[in-house]
């Protein structure tokens, strides 16, 4: 078992009331497996997600990873955890402008204190695996959304992580670029890495090996 | 990881070329004006520390009971000297000299010249080198003359000149001449070979030919003119001086200098520094204090503009947390592009430093060293600079930026965290205090400066210029001088001129302590002596009081004028009264008899009240120095020409150099015009690194308010709804930094105008014109940004992603 969510719970206080985010939810993820979030705007799908990375507190109900329990861990124990096994997408892409391809791919490896000799094997690559070495010096504005998306995955993927979490991957994207990211999951999942996306897109969670349905108010229904 | 950090620090920077912009300058500012007082304060510090065995040698300084009794930078002719004979294992070495000013020639070129007479010690005991002559031997004949580098360039054209020959004229008009046996070159700043701040005595001529001035009484115990240098002996104190010198005095002094005069002497490395009460000293403290402002204001500016720009960071801080970034590798990242930005600054300051000296030289009237004259050990600061300087202002934005929650920042929520807030409104606060401060200052340092060139003078300084004249002490040398006085009178452009020993600019011959016939002798004033001739009140426009101005052909040595000041002094009750009546200088037998009553002039600096003065008349006592000139308005320069043709004719061998009075008086104010044009500085540099904060800070607010601007916009807010929404955030920050800043500096500026005698009362139009000048700008400075916002379509704002 990779991870474990048991009763979770996650809400604001708005005027005395509680407004909740995520209610009682319950997920067990194996390791190899391929899972799409899905539900209506709002429904906490994001929220979700970032909880499972550890980005994110819940107040109530268990998480375990790899069997560590999460919910009593530190703070800094929970960011080192996540770092070595969570790689995370985003719909926005999210990368550095101010960075190169290279380096934007490069910069969690930097993070990780790895050597430069070798960060420069792995990094090469990566950008050989997505066939986007001629981009390598490339910013990411001159990139189309696609591309840029693509360097994001190879990013989320240098640093080896058992898991990807992948939030709306191809919200900006078109059809044919989404598909082309889509496919590119699919095969990562093969290879053996465990992915959770959270899609609007019925097409897109049907890459996925098993879907988990989001209500309003978070409470989830498989 | 670092080469890392600096190549996104770079990018980053070179990306946002406005925010960059504004960081450099604004640390560009505060850095310059820091190194240039930097630079000033050290090499302030460094004047006589140079000087052989600085630690071992003093100077003798006076204190009279009365200050009017005589200066305190002289003392007793003889004092050191005897020092040293009696007291061998105290006292190593001695100077002394007395200054004189004399006409010295090469053939036609003739100029008047400072001149130091006295001991031969000089050259040994500071170990003065010589850029050409021998300084052993450099004073042993009589008629020799070392001279300074500069003085020979000017004599002759060039520096090796020993063995060259100069004339010298003395007092009685005779000249000597005198062999050039040394040449100085120019030496690091000390007391002793430029004792006054303006002094150019370029000519060193040692006692043995003191007998051709026929002035110098080094013998003389109750002569006080003689500035005098001790040095010790290893391990001898002040302290072990008081002693001897206490004995010396009783033993040889006049009873009457006995009780008057207390010797101090001070080492020659404080006195520099402490002497004027500490004038020296105090003008650094607030240079150091102006500079450390600026630059504190200049790095505050750059925290503020960092957290001001951060909203632009916010996403890329969060992505890098996502990626596994460390809050301690963010926090060295964007240290390092402070430091990058500092060293940015520091180095274009460096650079502009060769550019700002030469001005900033004018401003503090003396030259600064370049930076390569600097000792090496120099290269540290700028290194430290930029470390501390570096840390110190991105260390909070630092912090503040790497602090925020990754998935916060992801999602580009800043949050308004109201301490932030509230920091960043006070630092701001903090900028437009000090800005007001400073604009307030300069404004009355102005108008008390203005005031020195004033009607407040008490006598008119329009188109009056004064020369010096040769000089032939004798009556008939002033009978020939009013025959040549009358010549120059007779110019159509010349409305008088006037022969005196004194002109308006601090400098009186002498002092009497007098006292009024008949009263106790114990009550006897001391006064400034002058000495005038009858067209003195006509040439400076002085208004006679009462009695009879002082008598074209007057026999009688002792008629003289007074001022109303000693009119009241003295103890008359009014200036009629004080006709006809006499006074007694104490320790003389022939009284004065006062014939006239002239107003009250400044005749020092406004620092000082106006003293008693007596004017006794150039007919009858045989001393003068000075021309003055009172030309036409409409005819100046023919004026200048005509005078200086008849000069070249009725004294020949001699140069008509003239000054007009208000150069006189700007030498008279110097240190205040150059507070003034300081304040003037920092005034501009405050301002400047001000607005550039506000500027961020606008910046800032307009980020932030994008949406909300375009929303107000979609609902009908005009481009002078929206504009004013900034101008009110600013404003109420503003009216809080006038109401702290009005009564701080009303404070300090009173404490300031308590120095002077005759001031200005600080009235509203200062503080009305900082005001109207900070908001102005500030606002338009908002407006300016606004505007574009204002204007643009909202349509563009609106859209997300």
């Amino acid at each position: 078992m990779l991870l474990e969510l048991n009763n979770i719970f996650k809400w604001v206080s708005q005027g005395g009331s509680r407004i909740f985010l995520l209610k009682d939810i319950n997920l067990q993820v194996e390791e190899g497996e391929f899972i799409s979030i899905m539900g209506p705007s709002g429904s906490g799908k994001s929220t979700l997600l970032n909880v499972i990375g550890m980005l994110d507190n819940f107040q109530e109900g268990e998480y375990n990873f790899l069997n560590e329990s999460v919910h009593s861990m530190k703070e800094k124990n929970r960011s080192k955890l996540y770092k070595e096994y969570i790689g995370f997408v985003f719909q926005a892409y999210h990368l550095i402008d101010e960075l190169t391809v290279y380096e934007n791919i490069e910069t969690p490896l930097l993070y990780k204190g790895i050597k430069s000799s070798e960060r420069k094997a792995l990094v090469a690559d990566m950008l050989d695996r997505f066939n986007i070495v001629g981009k390598k010096d490339l910013f990411p504005s001159q990139l189309s959304g696609g591309q840029q998306q693509l360097v994001g995955i190879a990013r989320a993927l240098i640093a080896k992580p058992k898991l990807i979490l992948a939030d709306e991957p191809t919200g900006n994207l078109n059809s044919k670029q989404s598909e082309e990211i889509m496919q590119l999951f699919k095969e990562l999942n093969t290879e053996g890495v465990t992915i959770i996306q959270a899609t609007h897109s019925e097409a897109n969670a049907a890459y996925g090996s098993r879907t988990l349905h989001l209500l309003d108010g978070g409470r989830n229904h498989l | 990881m670092i080469r890392n950090y600096f190549k996104i620090a770079w990018r980053n920077l070179k990306n946002k070329k406005l925010y960059t912009t504004i960081h450099i300058l604004g640390l560009f500012a505060g850095i310059s004006f820091a190194l240039l007082i930097a630079v000033f304060v050290w090499q302030e510090l460094q004047v006589n520390k140079n000087l052989k065995n600085a630690t071992q040698q003093y100077i003798l300084t006076s204190h009279w009971k009365n200050p009017n009794m005589g200066a305190d930078f002289a003392t007793l002719g003889p004092l050191a000297k005897s020092l040293k004979e009696n007291y061998p294992n105290l006292v190593a070495n001695y100077y002394r000299w007395d200054g004189i000013t004399s006409v010295i020639a090469n053939g036609e070129t003739n100029f008047r010249e400072g001149i130091q007479l006295g001991d031969e010690s000089l050259l040994k005991m500071y170990g003065f080198p010589l850029l050409h002559g021998n300084a052993e031997k450099a004073f042993d004949n009589p008629f020799s003359v070392v001279i300074k580098a500069e003085k020979a360039i000017k004599f002759f054209g060039k520096t090796d000149v020993v063995g060259e020959r100069v004339t010298i004229q003395n007092f009685e008009g005779a000249n000597h001449e005198f062999t050039i046996s040394g040449v100085l070159p120019e030496i690091s700043e000390n007391s002793v070979s430029q004792f006054f701040e303006k002094d150019d005595n370029g000519f060193f001529i040692a006692k043995n030919s003191a007998t051709f001035f026929d002035r110098a009484k080094f013998q003389d115990w109750q002569s006080h003119i003689f500035i005098s240098f001790l040095e010790l002996q290893p391990g001898k104190t002040a302290e072990d001086l008081k002693l001897p010198i206490q004995k010396l005095i009783n033993t040889h002094a006049s009873e009457e200098i006995q009780r008057n005069l207390q010797i101090i002497p001070v080492k020659l490395t404080d006195y520099y520094l402490e002497k004027d009460n500490g004038t020296i000293s105090r003008l650094l403290f607030t240079l150091a204090f102006i500079g450390l402002f600026i630059l504190l204001m200049a790095i505050i500016n750059f925290i503020n503009i960092s957290i001001s720009h951060s909203g632009s960071r916010m996403r890329e801080i969060g992505i890098r947390k996502v990626l596994g970034g460390r809050r301690k590798q963010l926090i060295l990242q964007f240290l390092s592009e402070s430091i990058i930005l500092t060293a940015i600054a520091t180095i274009l300051a460096c650079i502009a430093y060769s550019l700002f000296r030469p001005w900033f030289g004018e401003l503090i009237g003396k030259e600064l060293l370049s930076l390569s004259q600097l000792p090496a050990y120099f290269l540290v600061f700028p290194i430290l600079l930029i470390g501390l300087v570096g840390i110190l202002s991105g260390l909070y934005p630092a912090v503040v930026l790497s602090s925020y929650k990754s998935i916060d920042a992801l999602n580009g929520k800043l949050k308004n965290s109201f301490s932030g807030e509230t920091l960043r409104r006070a630092l701001l606060g903090f900028q437009f205090i000090t800005a007001l401060i400073v604009l307030i200052a300069a404004v009355i340092v102005g108008q008390q400066v203005n005031y020195f060139f004033g009607k407040g003078l008490g006598y008119e300084k329009e188109y009056v210029v004064t020369a010096s004249v040769p000089r032939d002490w004798t009556p008939e040398g002033v009978q020939k001088m009013k025959t040549i006085r009358n010549n120059f009178e007779k110019i159509p452009s010349v409305e008088s001129v006037s022969l005196s020993y004194e002109i308006p600019n601090s400098n009186n011959g002498f002092q009497i302590t007098s006292f009024k016939a008949g009263e106790n002798p114990d009550l006897a004033v001391a006064a400034q002596g002058f000495v005038a001739d009858e067209a003195y009140l006509k040439t400076y426009k002085i208004p006679l009081l009462a009695g009879k101005n002082l008598q074209a052909n007057e026999p009688n040595a002792n008629n003289v004028a007074i001022n109303k000041k000693a009119v009241k002094t003295y103890g008359f009750k009014n200036v009629n009264e004080a006709i006809g009546q006499q006074l007694i200088i104490v320790g003389e037998d022939e009284p004065l008899t006062i014939t006239g009553v002239f107003d009250d002039f400044h005749f020092e600096s406004m620092q000082q009240k106006i003293k008693p003065q007596v004017m006794f008349n150039v007919n009858a006592n045989a001393i003068y120095r000075y021309f003055s000139f009172k030309l036409k308005p409409n005819s100046v320069t023919e004026g200048l020409a005509e005078i200086n043709k008849q000069w070249q004719v009725l004294m020949p061998g001699t140069s008509f150099e003239y000054k007009f009075m208000d150069e006189t008086l700007a030498n008279l104010y110097a240190g205040e015009i150059r507070f003034k044009k300081a304040a003037n500085t920092a005034t501009i540099l405050a301002l400047l690194i001000a607005l550039l904060g506000i500027f961020g800070m606008v910046a800032l607010s307009i980020d932030k308010r994008l949406k909300e601007i375009a929303i107000r916009k979609v609902l009908g807010a005009s481009v002078k709804n929206i504009s004013y929404l900034f101008v009110k955030e600013f404003l109420i920050v503003m009216g809080i930094s006038i109401v702290i800043a009005c009564p701080l500096v009303y404070w300090l500026m009173q404490l300031w105008l308590d120095n002077y005698a005759y001031r200005i009362t600080i009235g509203l139009t200062p503080f009305i014109t900082a005001f109207v000048m900070v908001c102005s700008i500030t606002v338009i400075l908002i407006l300016l940004q606004t505007l574009k916002i204002a204007i643009a379509n909202p349509v563009n704002s609106l859209r997300t992603e």
